[in-house]
């Protein structure tokens, strides 16, 4: 059974060679330097408290499993192929946690089973301000969502060569529909017909990450039902959290033997990230030239698809003059991890600072990122240049 | 242990001291964590010498066990805190203190990341050779304390070859700082190679000085399919013989390729026994010609298969899978012992042939894969399941293999360390007397004996091999 149960990882948790490895990439082993705080201690705590319960759920143990971003770096790490991110949300599951509080209950609150974010970022930033905390942190809602400018089918001029549906991520929607634009413009230039279906809701990645299962398998079952049945060759995402969501989340969201499981293959066979699927499919029109460096934080949250974090650099490389200069460590959180920073202040602005320093010392134009939340998160404080997606620089080629 | 957080605060601040069992779980063991396994009474996480000092002296009046603690990524149990007291986790001690190009030399402190420290060098067209398996996580001070060594062993020694000297606090808290900044030096007992290797039995070690190399030009990876482990041993042997100083020549049995074969486009055939993975460094001309010479006595012994590798990208791959190995083994059996059994280059076919033998006669499987340019292998015992009956085997077939390996004039370990492993065949090694003088300068260091006891060599009452 699927369902993201504690107990049915009782066996995979101890292959778990202790080899340590799983330090290299934690972002909050990184910034503690304890160990306390990496998937190994993770893992021994869950296997000790909430599967086998020799020891209490402690405030303790509660705050070291808190502490975990999420960010599947220690997965993608783990020689053993435990599925560590997956044990900590059953371990979330099981402790009950449905929403931790303050703001971050706002934002995950049922409103996100409407349409994910709609108003709900608004009124965490009025509570923020009534609290006196990270109010300023809070991302500020566009003038007007993406999904009240652009619904429906939009067919290109010239020969249709693929069609495909576009699913928009909260982050796109209510933050940065400058990046949907973006896509769809993109995709019609290169011959892509793009549908947009009404009626998507968040992908429920924020849900599962709290341990909200009803409300993440909720949000699946609609947006499942909503994709399954278009006629399209793929299905893109300009998010790499949504496109995990889907690939690897979806389906452990409901039991084996569901009727949806069927559909929910139906659609992960069909989902991409926009720049990988652009880059599978090869650009039908040849980018004008742009005279900018630019870097790429690769998001967290890759490890769905084995291209998704080379798609950027080999699109953009075919723009001429638009050189890249790699960050030292491209791949390292930026601490932003969905709602994260939001309550984990302190954590999530020192996981920052490194990057921060990074992106100083590069001294590149623009910062690129597929993951709306490191765009939020990083251009928040890196205001002497753009920080957005790659989608945005190869539409600016095309002179959009 | 009461009072013991509360003594510790006088000189650590609260984020520098860990006491509750929750967040202390990973520092029970090291990745060996099926021979013992401890919570301690604390863990304390110094910035400075300064505080491995003020904790020293704390312990040393109170008499409690101190185990120095780098990544814990350690195969012999090495920090494991068997007595319980005190962790001393070294990774925030992590600052690169200098990089000498004019004297090729750094000085490191013993918490920086080996990965971290040669990607730095690198940069600088600099090179610092000791390449344990575990190089993303392990610590130059866990290296230098377990004499750690790993592929590049064969053409560049191991982790003793680069240090010159080190920062040391003592069990008593004073600090002493033996060797330097030079690359000789006939000043006595050299206790910069005393500490080098004792496991954090003498004190804890807080800095070093290291000898670093020019980064070399060019490098050629070379992969060999062998028909069987003998004629794989073979090969190894003849190359060394002719005079090749391959940089890595790591041996692999056909499991541990299936396994690995995840990571290879296109994939290795899975129709040969044995495998070599070798790895030329140097200038172009140099590459060039060991390449070509080793290949040529490949074919000449008449290998299945011998695979050049020109792209830098692919060639990386399986270098990846490589570091990976220990750890993959996992995701198929419950459990592999990794031994490391080090002989003479030239008995390496004898070996292979006994570790064949002994895996036959005690119906037990035996994974081995090894940095065999060095002569070191790491025979590995594989448990499909965890059984107490298949413990036992398990244990009469690797009494077999250290014998083997001993009867062919080689040495029970050749990077992993003692620690709690390997400490029951000590004295088979070394024999008492040697074992007695290590206990006296043991006693000269740590006369309170709280510096990580119950290492190396066998307590009174673990029963005796």
């Amino acid at each position: 059974m699927a369902m993201l149960r504690l107990e049915d990882y009782e066996k995979i948790i101890e292959k778990c060679s202790q080899c340590s490895y799983c330090q290299s990439t934690c972002p909050s082993y990184i910034n503690e330097l304890s160990e306390s705080f990496v998937a190994k201690n993770r893992l021994l705590l869950i296997k000790e408290t909430l599967m086998h319960e020799r020891m209490p759920y402690s405030s303790k143990a509660k705050e070291i499993l808190d502490n975990c971003l999420l960010c599947t770096n220690c997965t993608q790490t783990c020689c053993s192929k435990i599925p560590i991110d997956d044990i900590i949300i059953s371990a979330r599951i099981k402790a009950g946690q449905k929403g931790a509080g303050g703001i971050k209950q706002f934002v995950m609150g049922k409103m996100l089973t409407q349409r994910g974010l709609t108003g709900v970022l608004g009124k965490a930033g009025s509570v923020a301000q009534k609290l006196g905390i990270a109010a300023k942190e809070i991302p500020q809602l566009a003038s007007r969502p993406f999904d009240k400018m652009y619904s429906g089918t939009y067919t290109p001029e010239g020969e249709v060569k693929k069609r495909v549906a576009y699913f928009v991520g909260c982050g796109t929607n209510f933050i940065f529909p400058d990046t949907g634009e973006a896509v769809v413009k993109v995709l019609n230039h290169n011959g892509m017909e793009v549908v947009i279906p009404q009626g998507q809701v968040c992908c429920g990645i924020p849900a599962l990450g709290e341990g909200d299962l009803e409300g993440a398998r909720n949000m699946v079952e609609t947006n499942i039902n909503l994709l399954a049945g278009l006629d399209v060759d793929a299905i893109v995402t300009d998010c790499t959290s949504c496109g995990m969501m889907f690939k690897e989340k979806a389906a452990k969201c409901l039991p084996d033997d569901d009727p949806l499981q069927e559909k929910i293959t139906a659609v992960t066979s069909k989902i991409w990230e926009v720049t990988d699927f652009l880059q599978n499919q090869g650009l039908n029109m040849p980018p004008g030239q742009l005279d900018i460096t630019w870097s790429y934080h690769v998001p967290c949250h890759r490890g769905w698809s084995p291209t998704v974090k080379d798609a950027p650099r080999q699109l953009l490389s075919q723009i001429p003059n638009a050189q890249l200069k790699e960050f030292d460590n491209p791949e390292q959180c930026c601490g932003g991890a969905g709602t994260f920073f939001m309550e984990h202040r302190d954590v999530a602005e020192q996981i920052r600072s490194n990057r921060l320093e990074e992106i100083q010392n590069t001294k590149s134009d623009v910062v690129l990122t597929q993951c709306p939340v490191c765009r939020f998160y990083i251009g928040f404080k890196v205001t002497d240049r753009e920080v957005t997606h790659p989608i945005k620089i190869l539409a600016r080629a095309y002179g959009f | 242990m009461q009072g013991l957080v509360k003594d510790l605060s006088a000189f650590l601040g609260p984020s520098q001291i860990l006491s509750l069992p929750e967040e202390m779980l990973a520092y029970a063991n090291d990745a060996t964590h099926y021979f013992k396994s401890r919570i301690p009474d604390a863990v304390v996480l110094p910035h400075t010498t300064e505080e491995v000092s003020k904790v020293m002296k704390y312990a040393f009046a109170k008499e409690i066990p101190v185990t120095p603690r780098g990544a814990g990524s350690g195969l012999a149990g090495g920090c494991t805190p068997v007595h319980g007291g005190i962790v001393m986790d070294l990774k925030r001690l992590n600052k690169i203190l200098e990089i000498d190009k004019s004297n090729m030399t750094a000085i490191v402190e013993a918490g920086v990341v080996l990965k971290r420290f040669q990607d730095i060098l690198e940069k600088r067209q600099l090179f610092y050779p000791p390449d344990p398996q575990s190089a993303s996580v392990c610590t130059i001070g866990g290296n230098v304390a377990t004499r750690a060594g790993g592929p590049r062993g064969v053409k560049y020694g191991t982790t003793g070859n680069y240090v010159t000297g080190m920062e040391v606090v003592l069990p008593d808290g004073s600090v002493i700082t033996p060797g330097g900044k030079f690359v000789k030096q006939s000043v006595g007992y050299d206790i910069t190679h005393l500490m080098t290797g004792s496991e954090g039995t003498l004190g804890v070690i807080t800095a070093v000085n290291l000898r670093i190399l020019p980064l070399p030009e060019a490098n050629r990876t070379v992969v060999v399919v062998c028909e069987t482990l003998e004629q794989a041993a073979e090969i190894v042997a003849e190359i060394i013989a002719r005079g090749a100083v391959p940089a890595m020549i790591e041996f692999l049995i056909k499991l541990a390729i299936t396994i690995m074969n995840q990571y290879f486009f296109p994939p290795l055939p899975t129709d040969g026994e044995g495998y070599l993975f070798m790895y030329f460094d140097g200038t172009e001309a140099q590459v060039e010609y060991e390449a070509k010479l080793v290949s040529d006595i490949c074919h000449d012994m008449k290998a299945k298969e011998v695979r050049l590798i020109e792209d830098q990208k692919v060639a990386e791959t399986y270098w990846i899978a490589r570091a990976n190995v220990y750890p993959l083994i996992q995701t198929i059996f419950e459990r592999g012992n990794a031994e490391d059994i080090t002989v003479p280059r030239n008995k390496l076919p004898d070996l292979v042939r006994a570790v064949q033998a002994i895996a036959a006669a005690e119906g037990v499987m035996i994974g081995l894969a090894g940095h065999a340019g060095d002569g070191n292998m790491h025979p590995s015992i594989l448990f499909p399941q965890v059984t107490s009956e298949a413990e036992a085997k398990a244990k009469i077939a690797i009494d077999k293999l250290i014998r083997a390996g001993l009867d062919l004039g080689g040495t029970i370990s050749g990077e992993h360390g003692i620690g709690i492993h390997k400490a029951e065949y000590l004295s088979w090694e070394l024999g008492q007397t040697q074992i007695e003088l290590m206990k006296r300068i043991k006693y000269a260091f740590d006369p309170k004996g709280i510096m990580n006891p119950g290492k190396i060599w066998m307590e009174d009452g673990d029963g005796n091999a």
